[in-house]
């Protein structure tokens, strides 16, 4: 199973880069061929430019600017997430991905005006994220992260089993243990993924 | 009132960008002092790069670079946001937006012992205004992320009783010239009592 991993955030000393050391490392211990995507390190650019806007329905548009990352995703069984959480929502890295890559044709298509799988056929989906805030918080705004992935993608792809959501909630007061103790979680969820 | 719109559409001949400088005119006309950030056009930069982050928490240096935007944020009663809808949520230019303005010091405290604490609380009033291209129904169903996110979340770090306005004309797709102006009529309203 090949599996792209969409790892975002700017600091390689970071927990989320040691997240994302984790992710790769109980995928490869599994087995899995990793096609591990920084959008940082990638200097993706998030912004849906006004030329992609006017052509994004049709099917002969110019895609050039983001072709190498739509090949990736569709060439992908399996796609893990691993970000933190900002402002309740997604680093605006990672959720440029969805606005610039996630296109019709690629993700969806929509057909008679209902929407229909497209090209990328995804069998297992996990999210790996980080919160600066306690569970309340984000409860209280009833979480976009956890949502976008339990619902939006699940309804998306459909994958074979349940989407892993695995969050870490209130960074800003973790202790080592904690940390540590989701850094072992995250690694074993990958190698049963 | 003094009220910050924020808008973020690549298009400037867009029905969302006509809705913005509607939004403009009724609040200008109800007598409100109106700021304007058009992220596109000002070419802003969504990325919280590394720089930005190693500073994100100290005070002294988090709002370099985006002096005027953090300005703008603290003179605001009132909040506005116009964007179109993507993916259930925020156009990353507009998530970036809060990303890199909406720090420490700015947006909220982080006391060493307790949880964050609200620093918006001189705005009074928050309203969205944006364009989905699903349904009403099928946006409830995945549960909102971008309307929870701004009203509850946005919301959370401003005045306890901080009003609440939020406008949305979904299937865009299936669109008519008479529902589009019917909801420009709405917006007009809504910005006319703000």
């Amino acid at each position: 199973m090949r599996v792209l991993v969409l790892y975002a955030h700017p600091v390689e000393t970071s927990f989320a880069a040691a997240l994302h050391a984790a992710v790769l490392e109980g995928l490869r211990a599994a087995g899995r061929e990793v096609d591990d995507c920084d959008l940082y390190a990638e200097g993706f650019d998030p912004v849906l430019s006004r030329a992609e806007r006017l052509a994004y329905h049709a099917p002969d548009a110019d895609r050039s600017a983001v072709a190498p990352w739509i090949a990736r995703l569709e060439a992908a069984e399996a796609l893990v997430v691993v970000s933190p959480v900002w402002n309740f929502g997604y680093p605006a890295i990672l959720k440029g991905f969805f606005d610039r890559v996630f296109l019709p044709g690629v993700t969806f298509a929509i057909e008679d005006g209902v929407v229909v799988p497209g090209r990328v056929r995804l069998r297992r989906i996990a999210a790996v994220h980080t919160y600066g805030g306690p569970r309340w918080a984000a409860f209280m705004a009833a979480d976009p992260p956890r949502r976008f992935a339990r619902r939006i993608l699940r309804r998306l792809f459909r994958p074979g089993r349940a989407v892993r959501y695995l969050a870490l909630y209130d960074m800003n007061r973790a202790t080592q243990g904690a940390r540590a103790a989701f850094l072992a979680r995250v690694k074993a969820e990958m190698k049963a993924l | 009132m003094r009220v910050l719109i924020v808008h973020s559409h690549p298009d400037s001949d867009s029905y969302n960008a006509s809705l913005r400088r509607t939004a403009e005119e009724a609040l200008v006309r109800g007598g409100h002092e109106v700021r304007v950030i058009d992220l596109y056009a000002e070419g802003f930069q969504p990325t919280l790069t590394r720089e930005g982050w190693r500073a994100y928490e100290d005070e002294t240096r988090n709002a370099d670079g985006i002096e005027d935007h953090v300005a703008a944020l603290r003179w605001a009663e009132g909040l506005i946001f116009v964007y179109p809808t993507w993916w259930y949520g925020l156009p990353a230019m507009l998530k970036g937006w809060l990303d890199r303005v909406w720090t420490p010091g700015v947006a909220f405290t982080l006391p060493k012992d307790g949880p964050i604490a609200p620093a918006l609380t001189h705005i009074r009033k928050l309203g969205v205004v944006t364009t989905c291209g699903a349904s009403w129904w099928l946006t409830q169903v995945v549960g909102a992320p971008g309307r929870n996110l701004i009203l509850r979340g946005c919301g959370f770090l401003m005045a306890p009783r901080c009003r609440k306005v939020y406008l949305a004309h979904y299937r865009m797709d299936a669109s008519t010239p008479q529902s589009r102006e019917k909801f420009r009529a709405r917006v007009a309203r809504a910005m006319a009592r703000f």
